[in-house]
């Protein structure tokens, strides 16, 4: 609804008339010289373009210093037209032909051109914008280190040999060298293995394996440990917590109706499965890009492609889908981007990246790529399932195919005979219902009932609260036994009816019947009725008391709405005059509680057959075919009848029964899904969204891969979600294997080689020690990208070991650790607080992967969530205690503990966490009732675990220093000690003066044999005081 | 250096690492740092007071949220002409291209509103008729009738209205607040949320703290029970037991302390000592005891809820849950709480405005005008802001979902105008700013976008929105992304 204003108008105008002076005098004066670029053009662009458009900022993703990019255009497309100056944007703009867009430079950015420099442009850009080679400046965006090739740097031989364990010692000493520092010393073995457990694993060391590391004497002990550990299948939980933060995996949808996803776990039992197979990190990676589009992809494959579909989903009223699907494409481009190259694609969705070589086209070019995606739920049993699957359906075939053949059997050899032989008794002793043809059909509250072509009625207009329509019809039988009421649907009623109710239900209150003869001689007689069924009654509305008299109740049908239903009555005698009968018919409705009840369409038939009638009787065309001879009948009279008979055969129908029952005993396919995704069948066209708006549909792109990286060696054709997967892997790819090595890297030391872990662009930070970095990547690849080896590599050098403790000689020279000449400690993650606590106290249930599971939570938390919609059923038994990965995550109301201590919101990839202290913390590690059950278990356990000696000091000393090493996995110092006695003797003196106390503190915790509750309490305490220690939540 | 940068520096080491713990005065961390264990450049705390690059009215924020979105034309922006075509087709030019949730445009017609509006106050104000109570402080108030936003849909927009983005993952502006200038509160956190009945669609993502850490996070507070999750001790662990507890946590990290002189482990100290004195205050704070039964009585504590209502609002006893979070807010100020968010979710009023709006409109309206007269009296409402915006507002339009006219009258999302008002820390009361066309379709003089609203409030707490920024992930983020300017007329 863009105006012109009269202010915009002027200008224009302004703008405008030295160049029509121009063109008038002149109008190709200038076209006959050749412009040159570099003495006439370039100069103009220098002076008023190169400011905005120029190696420094790309304003609108437009480059004019760069012959490539100037020719390619900006965000708005093509900006110079070679040989069509009228058609090219650059003139548009700088002449200010379009008062849209104004006018360049824009005011108070430059002077506007004289008219002669635009003739310049015009004229060059006529004669075909011929731009030297000899004059192009070559992008200084493809010089940037992280693009060139990933080398494989010789070692360095730094001078201290001896203290090399590995080639990353060899490159991290010689930066030590050089900067004249040494290296730390190598920490304790306590503590590198409860650093390699907490590293690897995520959970601390029992103390059998902490027993039999410090015993094992031989020199490759530590190597050997490693082993142990990176074969423990906690690994695979471990790093796939790590991976589960990049893949912004939920168990929810997000947005406001945030619904659950019950199968998303399968998606993650597929990673922590595959990183303990040691999945090589090639695989791992397509497989989750493109493994949907794999020949011939296995269900595993497509389960990893599942990755995808861990974006949000906006299911709230009103939410426009497409808007929705392209939003999870531009999520699934920037987290690919962030994941495997490590660049912030994601600003250039906007605009064109002021810093990074990206523009906003080659965004859109990577966006097409993932603009295939179509979502798909698919059935993914477990591939230990898999097989009892296959081999109970097996049987389950077999089994079914014999009765199968059963039926076929009959139908072949017994059913021609048997239907013959029923069609000689068929008429004798048959119910056939008559459709009756009424007179008239009125509404006593004023619904218009409208005859419909098969002879029922249908309510319409007023709908009062009750109501009671009125029947007439003449039959000519001169004997009716029963009379039967069938309510249809219709499309016309709330779901389909068949009552008029807000929900499709009625409620006949009383039926009635009257009948007369056809002269009127005789006054209607009620015909009294005796039973009344129905093919289906509500709940305590069961037809009968449609004929009880009683108006309080009557025959409903709630909840099957929208179905046909049938209601017989019979007369208690049957009633008939000679030369006919009339029949009144009364539908009294009149159900007075909530709205209206009043059925909505409905049919009216009798039988002056025996009874007991049935719902169904032998249908009239039936009945006629029957009755003629078999010859006479024609080819639909005589399928008809066969089609019936079918239906009423007492042996097919059991024969079909028991196929039936058995096809329900079929072994579930196992109910186990998974979300997927699939390449859509017709490609979906992407163009550039303007300003990252996709209702602003700029230029189409094609799916190409950014300029200053290589090339996608792909013909045309298969420009597509895979091609662009291997392309991560390929050999000249220079981001992939930098990118992911520094982020495993920066897992272990808590930073990267690279600090900036999701930048490796122009913005980001250099690396610290490139050379380890390169070594590092073409070590991983030529490794075959075994992520495992790549962790082997770096846990076993001496870099990794050197001790935590503090150097006060780096303290200032080196507060970040750059130089690697010590450990960092770190507080360790919100999933692992909640793993070694529940490890310590032995509650830990360490069970692998299975569905999300909901450990208890305050009952207010959820009540955050929109309109109370995540409800959560607290897991019972150990599902109560698994590891803190599988959490229901549930986006609008995550799991208090977990975001307290810093795990992602899951709304977009993270590759690194904050660490925050806080005393919201402090509370959740003193109070949260799950820590504090921990602590209780905790005492329990280090009673228990300690028997008394005899001498109850010693006893006292024994356990504090269990208690000590189960958290810490070390032993006490003598003061650490002392204070943790201190500690428990003042509580054991309240505990054992106030029983109160102690059997609060206990709670539901057994007390152990031979200790009293008021040493168990006092346990209780010291152990609550010590996960709650910093060196506990801390990998040193 | 940007001012970020400059903070950014100082306490590099806390983030980059790991953070420095939460709220108020160090004990024993500050004696590390007397004992010179401690650097100079370390501060334990990263909530510590700082002063506010530029000279600033406002000190602490009360951000109300009406999550739902109430409906201007039935509040705050009286339409006659509206009236008056109640019940016509909107000119087909006005809705060719515009997106609706739930109208459908075929049979759309326009609702007029049944209320009525009143003027107040020496400004003269025009309220309606629902808004009795904020009539009286309608000098103090400054109602800004040309708001626009971005989003559509719920939850976006709320986002948008907290963080200045209709997309996740950015720090909403209570923690932009703390980040940048800390909390006064010695015992509680900076940055506090209540709520009153049901949950809003945006959830915990309306006061999230996004890239920056946890300890710049809303922290909800309950008005009743446990006021702060885990706050109370376990059963049988009293308070004596508490503090011998933490003397030897205390001691055994400073051991720890001693042995590896991670700055972090006195951090961690001063996080549980903060925590401590938190388990004492926060209960003193919910505990209304010490206020008079006339403060209680004005704010409408205690006052008779409407009987019959089908607790759309979320559950009974809303009046009074959100009467007393106004009186809880007043408290936090007047402890030093930074910024204090106020939520209420259930103004989506699709249908049967008069009386869902008039019911919600009768809880918030008493209580707001309560807590504004009682800042003032106090001498607190210059230097306390308070606001009060919904996310988007309602359509002129007479929703009529799937093309059935609802008996009575509902609105749908309109993101193109909606009202929101202010008073309070620096901004010029008793003014009305922006308009918007004869039937409240968009504004029409002075629109004010979501960002420049932001823009306009950093500026009253001394911020230049332009240069308030974080970098992440190669982007330098503000409040106001990539838009915003100081509206200088709101300013006194």
């Amino acid at each position: 609804m863009r105006s012109v204003s009269p202010a915009a108008f002027a200008f224009v105008l302004i703008a405008l008339s030295p160049l029509s002076a121009d063109e008038a005098t002149s109008p190709s004066a200038d076209a006959d010289r050749k412009v040159d670029f570099v003495a006439d053009v370039q100069p103009i662009l220098r002076k008023t373009c190169y400011s905005c458009h120029g190696g420094e900022e790309q304003e609108a993703g437009l480059r004019l210093d760069v012959k490539a990019r100037a020719l390619e255009g900006g965000d708005s497309g093509k900006s110079i037209v070679a040989g069509d100056s009228a058609n090219s944007r650059l003139i548009t703009l700088v002449a200010g032909l379009d008062d849209d867009t104004g006018i360049m430079p824009p005011e108070g950015e430059g002077t506007p051109l004289t008219a002669e420099q635009i003739a310049v442009l015009r004229t060059w850009i006529d004669q075909g914008a011929i731009w030297p080679d000899s004059a192009d400046v070559a992008s200084s965006d493809s010089k940037h280190w992280s693009f060139q090739p990933i080398t494989h740097p010789p070692l360095p031989t730094p001078n201290d040999v001896a203290w090399v364990r590995n080639p990353i010692d060899a490159f991290v000493l010689k930066r030590l060298d050089a900067e004249g520092v040494r290296p730390s010393v190598e920490a304790s073995r306590t503590k590198l293995m409860r650093r390699v457990y907490l590293d690897l694993l995520g959970l601390p060391p029992s103390p059998q394996e902490l027993d039999s590391f410090l015993n094992d004497l031989s020199p490759d002990a530590y190597e050997r440990m490693v082993e142990q550990v990176l074969s423990s299948p906690y690994y695979g939980e471990r790093w796939g917590r790590h991976w589960l933060d990049l893949a912004r995996y939920a168990d929810s949808d997000g947005y406001e109706k945030d619904r659950a996803r019950p199968h998303a776990w399968r998606y993650r039992n597929w990673v922590i499965d595959a990183l303990n197979a040691d999945l090589p990190y090639d695989q791992f990676s397509i497989e989750q890009i493109a493994g949907d589009m794999l020949p011939n992809a296995t269900l595993e494959q497509k389960v990893a492609s599942g990755f995808h579909r861990n974006t949000l989903h906006n299911t709230e009223g009103g939410a426009d889908p497409e808007e929705d699907r392209v939003k999870k494409t531009v999520d699934r481009t920037n987290t690919v981007g962030e994941i495997w190259l490590g660049l912030t694609v994601g600003c250039a969705q906007c605009h064109s990246h002021k810093y990074d070589p990206l523009t906003q086209r080659e965004y859109f070019q990577l966006y097409a790529f993932f603009n295939d995606i179509n979502e798909s739920d698919i059935d993914a049993p477990l591939p230990a399932d898999q097989e009892r699957i296959r081999v109970a359906t097996a049987a389950y075939a077999a089994e079914h195919a014999t009765l199968t053949a059963a039926v076929k059997d009959y139908e072949a050899t017994r059913l021609a005979k048997a239907q013959a032989e029923w069609e000689t008794t068929a008429l004798d002793n048959a119910v056939v219902w008559q459709t009756i043809e009424p007179i008239s059909a009125t509404s006593k509250h004023g619904a218009t009932l409208v005859r419909q072509d098969d002879a029922s009625w249908l309510a319409t207009g007023k709908n009062e609260v009750s109501d009671v329509y009125t029947i007439e019809a003449v039959v000519a039988a001169e004997r009716v036994s029963a009379v039967r009421l069938e309510v249809l649907p219709d499309p016309s009623l709330v779901k389909e009816g068949p009552g008029r109710a807000d929900n499709g239900n009625f409620v006949l209150t009383t039926f009635r019947v009257t009948a007369s003869p056809t002269n009127g001689e005789k006054t209607p007689q009620t015909i009294e009725l005796a039973t009344a069924k129905a093919d289906f009654s509500q709940n305590d509305w069961q037809v009968e008391k449609a004929i009880n008299d009683e108006p309080a109740d009557g025959w409903a049908i709630s909840p099957e709405f929208g179905k046909r239903h049938v209601a017989v009555f019979e007369a208690k005698e049957a009633v008939g005059f000679t030369g006919g009968t009339k029949l009144t018919f009364a539908l009294d409705q009149t159900y007075n509680r909530g709205n209206s009840h009043n059925i909505g369409r409905f049919r009216l038939s009798f039988t002056s057959g025996p009874l007991p009638a049935t719902l169904e009787g032998l249908p009239a065309d039936v009945a006629n075919a029957v009755a003629k001879p078999a010859a006479d009948r024609n080819a639909d009279e005589q399928n008809r009848i066969t089609e019936y008979f079918r239906s009423v055969d007492v042996e097919l129908t059991r024969l079909n029964k028991i196929v039936s029952d058995h096809a329900k005993q079929a072994p579930a396919a196992s109910d186990v899904k998974a979300q997927s995704v699939v390449q859509v069948s017709q490609p979906r066209p992407a163009n550039i969204h303007i300003r990252g708006d996709f209702l602003n549909q700029g230029e189409p792109v094609i799916a190409l891969t950014p300029a200053v990286l290589p090339d996608l060696a792909a013909d045309e054709s298969r420009r597509d979600r895979l091609a662009f997967a291997n392309w991560l892997f390929a050999a000249d790819n220079p981001l992939t294997a930098r990118v992911t090595v520094n982020r495993v890297w920066q897992r272990i030391f808590g930073r990267g080689i690279v600090t900036t872990v999701d930048d490796f662009g122009i913005q980001g930070d250099k690396p610290s020690h490139p050379e380890l970095l390169d070594w590092l990547a073409s070590e991983f690849r030529q490794q075959g990208w075994s992520l495992k080896q790549l962790h082997r590599l770096i846990v076993n050098s001496a870099t990794y070991r050197q001790s935590a403790e503090f150097r006060p000689d780096l303290a200032e020279r080196d507060p970040y650790n750059e130089l690697l000449a010590r450990q960092p400690r770190r507080r360790v993650e919100a999933e692992t607080i909640r793993d070694i606590a529940l490890a310590a106290s032995g509650l830990l249930d360490s069970r692998l992967g299975g569905p999300s599971v909901r450990p208890p939570q305050p009952a207010e938390y959820s009540s955050l969530t929109y309109a109370n919609s995540a409800k959560w059923q607290v897991s019972k038994g150990g599902d109560a205690y698994r590891r803190g990965l599988y959490t229901f995550f549930q986006r609008t109301s995550p799991y208090p503990m977990l975001m307290t201590f810093d795990s992602p919101d899951s709304t977009e990839c993270c590759t690194q966490r904050s660490l925050s202290n806080t005393p919201l913390q402090a509370l959740t590690l003193w109070n949260d009732p799950a820590f504090y059950e921990c602590a209780q278990a905790f005492g329990a356990r280090v009673a228990a675990e300690v028997p008394p000696s005899g001498d109850a000091e010693q006893t006292t000393r024994e356990r504090a220093s269990y208690a000590f090493t189960l958290c810490l996995s070390r032993l006490p110092t003598d003061g650490e000690l002392a204070e943790v006695i201190a500690l428990y003797e003042t509580q054991l003196q309240r505990t054992t003066a106030d029983s109160e106390v102690a059997k609060q503190i206990v709670g539901k915790q057994t007390v152990p044999q031979g200790v009293s509750p008021a040493e168990l309490a006092a346990w209780v305490i010291v152990g609550r005081t010590l996960i709650n220690l910093d060196e506990f939540i801390t990998r040193e | 250096m940007q001012f970020d940068n400059a903070m950014w520096d100082q306490t590099r080491r806390q983030f980059l690492t790991s953070s420095a713990s939460g709220i108020g005065a160090v004990a024993f961390a500050t004696l590390l740092q007397q004992d010179g264990l401690l650097g100079e450049d370390f501060s334990a705390n990263p909530l510590a007071p700082k002063p506010s690059p530029l000279p600033a009215k406002a000190k602490q924020c009360i951000f109300i949220l009406p999550a739902g979105a109430p409906s201007h034309l039935d509040l705050f922006d009286s339409k006659p002409k509206l009236r008056e075509l109640h019940g016509e087709k909107p000119p087909a030019s006005l809705i060719e291209n515009v997106r609706f949730a739930f109208v459908k445009k075929e049979t759309a017609v326009l609702a007029g509103s049944a209320r009525e509006f009143r003027r107040h106050g020496e400004c003269g104000m025009e309220l309606s008729d629902f808004l009795p109570h904020l009539g009286s402080c309608a000098d103090d108030l400054c109602l800004i009738r040309s708001m626009h936003t971005d989003a559509f849909n719920h939850h976006p927009a709320q986002l948008m209205l907290c963080s200045g983005v209709p997309r996740f993952g950015r720090p909403s502006m209570g923690s932009w607040l703390t980040y940048g200038l800390g909390s006064e509160a010695n015992d509680l956190p900076g940055y506090v949320v209540l709520t009153a009945g049901r949950g809003s669609s945006g959830g915990v993502s309306n006061w999230s703290s996004g890239f920056f850490p946890s300890t710049y996070e809303g922290v909800v507070f309950r008005s009743e029970g446990e006021p702060v999750l885990n706050l109370n001790n376990p059963p049988g662990i009293d308070r004596e037991i508490q503090q011998q507890g933490l003397e030897t946590l205390s001691k055994l990290n400073r051991r720890r302390f001693d042995h590896v002189q991670d700055p972090e482990i006195a951090s961690r100290i001063s996080s549980y000592e903060l925590a401590f004195r938190m388990q004492a205050a926060a209960p003193e704070l919910i505990d209304l005891s010490d206020e008079t039964q006339a403060t209680l009585d004005a704010y409408g504590v205690t006052r008779k809820e409407p009987e019959k209502f089908n607790y759309r609002g979320g559950g009974p006893h809303v009046y009074r849950q959100f009467a007393t979070n106004c009186v809880l807010a007043r408290r936090m100020i007047e402890r030093g709480v930074r910024f204090v968010t106020l939520v209420h979710a259930s103004w989506d009023h699709h249908s049967n405005i008069d009386e869902e709006l008039g019911y919600n409109a009768a809880m918030a309206d008493q209580p707001i005008a309560a807590l504004i007269k009682d800042l003032k009296q106090r001498g607190l409402l210059d230097s306390t802001l308070i606001v009060f915006a919904g996310e988007f507002g309602r359509t002129p339009l007479w929703e009529n979902r799937g093309g059935n006219q609802a008996n009575v009258v509902g609105r749908d999302h309109h993101p193109a105008a909606f009202s929101a008002f202010m008073a309070g820390g620096g901004i010029k009361g008793g003014q009305v700013y922006g308009e918007t066309d004869e039937i409240g379709w968009s504004p029409v003089k002075d629109p004010v976008h979501v960002n420049d609203f932001h823009a306009t409030i950093l500026h009253l707490f001394g911020f230049d929105h332009m240069r308030f920024s974080h970098k992440f992930k190669g982007l330098e983020v503000r409040l106001t992304d990539q838009g915003g300017k100081v509206v200088q007329p709101l300013l006194a």
